[in-house]
């Protein structure tokens, strides 16, 4: 990382005339000074981390009435087994994965009109976007009720996936468009100059470079559509169509809740975007978001 | 992305044009038609998205305005009543209080998480061991759902039982009821927002502060400013662009935040922690008055843009410097 070097060429250029013996007494306060640093961000980490480190070792301990000892995977096996959790899972797995892939597919080439468009239809376009974001969900979600309500897709996993879509769009749009813009468009002028049309430059050229674009906009959508909870609160009703957000609200007794299998769904729950994110992190960019919307 | 990896993909790009066939010299079509064509592509490439957003994001939108100026709920429209609903919902005392405590909740989620997340992205820059590491590990407050987040935060906190209440207790601070008390929920409910949030202003402020030019401070260090004022005079003006874009992110993230405060207190206790938009929510899902419930998302809406708009209107005002 970049960053990591970014005192060197102040203490080398302070340095110029010093003797050699300073400049090791320097160097060695500086060492001492890095692993002091390093306590105090254990210290940080350690306590802002906490919270999720105690989902982690809860789903390790033996449950409520369990005759289990020390340390046990018995919270797993019985929510899988005796609860809805694996259904639970499948659903919000492919509310989400189904997010993902329409939104991309449907953002990539609008933000190329974002960012290769000059026209003033263009501009009211972005600023439909930027209304759009500022509104609450709550509010749209009361329409859609009703609406949806009419045309039998509330209690419907396809409703929740639309309104997922719907509410990943103004923000899609604005990722890919900002990644187009950092491809130059002399690229696709020189192909249209050879004969290609808009459409296979658009996949050819533009697509092909834009994997880190893409990735980012798909985690965007993917966090978002897993981690709701308002639209699928309001519109999930039965055991069988809940996603983990929901089923994990089951779980909470008014007198006694089994913290075992609460935290057990928990880390079932949060698994998927710590994978995603452990592997893609370099990909995780909110800058691009706040980068684009003051672009334009 | 490398000059290498553009340079590849055009020269496949100019490979697939001549496996088709010739390609048509330079010119061959006229210039306007092929401008006009062009417009016709970039229309369809956003037509999909232009469907998604007027169904899924206008019409409920202006349905729900239309909805606001009726007395009805979920299943009938009601009558046509004009703006009493406003009217009636500005006057009474819960709308106040929920304002109030949103705005508390926004301001201080909005400068709680920038300055947590503006020292850390400082800290980080210096030289720590594997600060990379950390970088991605501070931000899994914000990658994990804030269903599990706030299970586990209650966990900590709900009950006398639990772990914070316990270690308070034996610092001596007594019993310390986290979610029972008004007051200390209110106090709970924000921390736990700049918890959850300060990983964005850190990413934010991380890539702001990249791209500062290391020579500014070097210069800044040879001419005898100290740190505090380097901070002030170079860091913060440097990186308030970036600043800017991430309040006005933050005031919607805060201002629109439902689960947050929902499956943490559930607006309690005796509505000390109910925002705006949980007394949206509660309104026409609890309630089931939808007007009275649109009217306040909308005036809290209203606010917000105004607010978002003057931030905004700051970026320019910075561009242009």
């Amino acid at each position: 990382m970049s960053t990591d070097t970014t005192d060197v060429p102040i203490t080398g250029k302070l340095q110029v005339g010093v003797t050699s013996g300073k400049r090791r007494t320097l160097s060695q306060t500086e060492h001492r000074g890095k692993w002091w640093r390093l306590v105090i961000i254990l210290i940080i980490t350690g306590v802002v981390l906490a919270p999720i480190i105690a989902v982690f070792v809860l789903s390790l301990q033996p449950s409520l009435g369990s005759t289990a000892t020390g340390w046990t995977l018995e919270n797993f096996s019985l929510v899988f087994s005796q609860t809805n959790v694996g259904t639970w899972l499948k659903n919000s797995l492919g509310v989400t994965l189904v997010t993902v892939v329409v939104a991309v597919a449907v953002a990539a080439p609008a933000g190329y009109v974002l960012s290769r468009g000059r026209s003033r239809a263009v501009s009211g376009y972005s600023l439909i976007l930027f209304i759009v974001q500022s509104l609450p969900v709550v509010t749209a979600v009361i329409p859609l009720f009703i609406l949806f309500a009419q045309i039998g897709l509330v209690d419907n996993l396809a409703g929740v996936t639309i309104i997922y879509v719907g509410s990943t769009m103004s923000v899609a749009v604005w990722m890919m468009a900002a990644y187009f813009d950092s491809i130059p468009i002399t690229l696709e002028e020189a192909a249209w100059m050879d004969g290609t049309s808009v459409f296979g430059s658009f996949t050819r050229i533009v697509l092909r470079n834009s994997l880190p674009g893409i990735l980012s906009t798909a985690i965007f959508s993917f966090l978002l559509a897993w981690n709701d909870y308002l639209v699928a609160v309001v519109f999930l009703r039965s055991d069988d169509n809940y996603t983990l957000q929901i089923g994990l609200q089951t779980f909470f007794q008014q007198n006694q809740t089994n913290w075992g299998l609460v935290m057990a769904v928990a880390v079932v729950m949060m698994a998927p975007p710590i994978i995603l994110f452990s592997v893609l992190n370099k990909y995780f960019s909110v800058g691009g978001i706040g980068g684009s919307l003051a672009g334009r | 992305m490398s000059t290498e990896s553009v340079a590849g993909a055009l020269k496949k790009a100019r490979r697939g044009v001549g496996v088709a066939g010739p390609g048509r010299s330079p010119g061959a079509r006229p210039a306007k038609k092929r401008k006009n064509s062009h417009a016709r592509v970039l229309l369809l490439f956003a037509l999909p998205s232009l469907i998604l957003l007027v169904l899924l994001n206008l019409y409920p939108v202006i349905y729900a305005g239309l909805q606001s100026l009726r007395n009805g709920d979920l299943i009938s429209a009601g009558d046509f009543v004009g703006f009493s609903n406003y009217i009636n919902v500005v006057q009474t005392p819960e709308f106040w209080h929920s304002a109030w405590f949103t705005l508390v909740f926004t301001v201080t989620g909005v400068f709680g998480s920038w300055a947590v997340g503006l020292g850390l992205a400082l800290f980080l820059r210096t030289r720590i061991p594997a600060n990379g590491l950390f970088k991605v590990l501070l931000l899994l407050p914000w990658v994990v759902p804030v269903v599990v987040s706030a299970t586990s935060w209650n966990w900590l906190v709900a009950t006398p039982q639990s772990p914070l209440p316990i270690l308070f207790d034996a610092l001596g601070f007594g019993n310390v009821l986290f979610l029972a008390d008004p007051v200390l929920a209110q106090v709970t409910v924000c921390v736990f927002k700049v918890w959850v949030s300060f990983p964005f202003m850190m990413m934010m402020m991380s890539s702001a502060l990249a791209s500062v030019d290391i020579n500014v401070y070097e210069a800044s260090k040879v001419d005898g400013a100290s740190s505090w004022q380097t901070f002030t005079q170079i860091t913060l003006p440097i990186i308030s662009r970036s600043t800017y874009i991430s309040w006005i992110l933050m005031t919607i993230f805060c201002v629109n935040d439902f689960p947050t405060i929902f499956l943490l207190t559930g607006g309690g206790p005796v509505n000390a922690t109910r925002s705006l938009v949980v007394l949206a929510y509660s309104t026409v899902f609890q309630n089931f008055q939808t007007g009275p419930g649109v009217a306040i998302a909308f005036i809290m809406t209203l606010v917000l843009v105004v607010i978002a708009t003057m931030l905004y209107r700051q970026i320019r005002k910075v561009n242009i410097e």
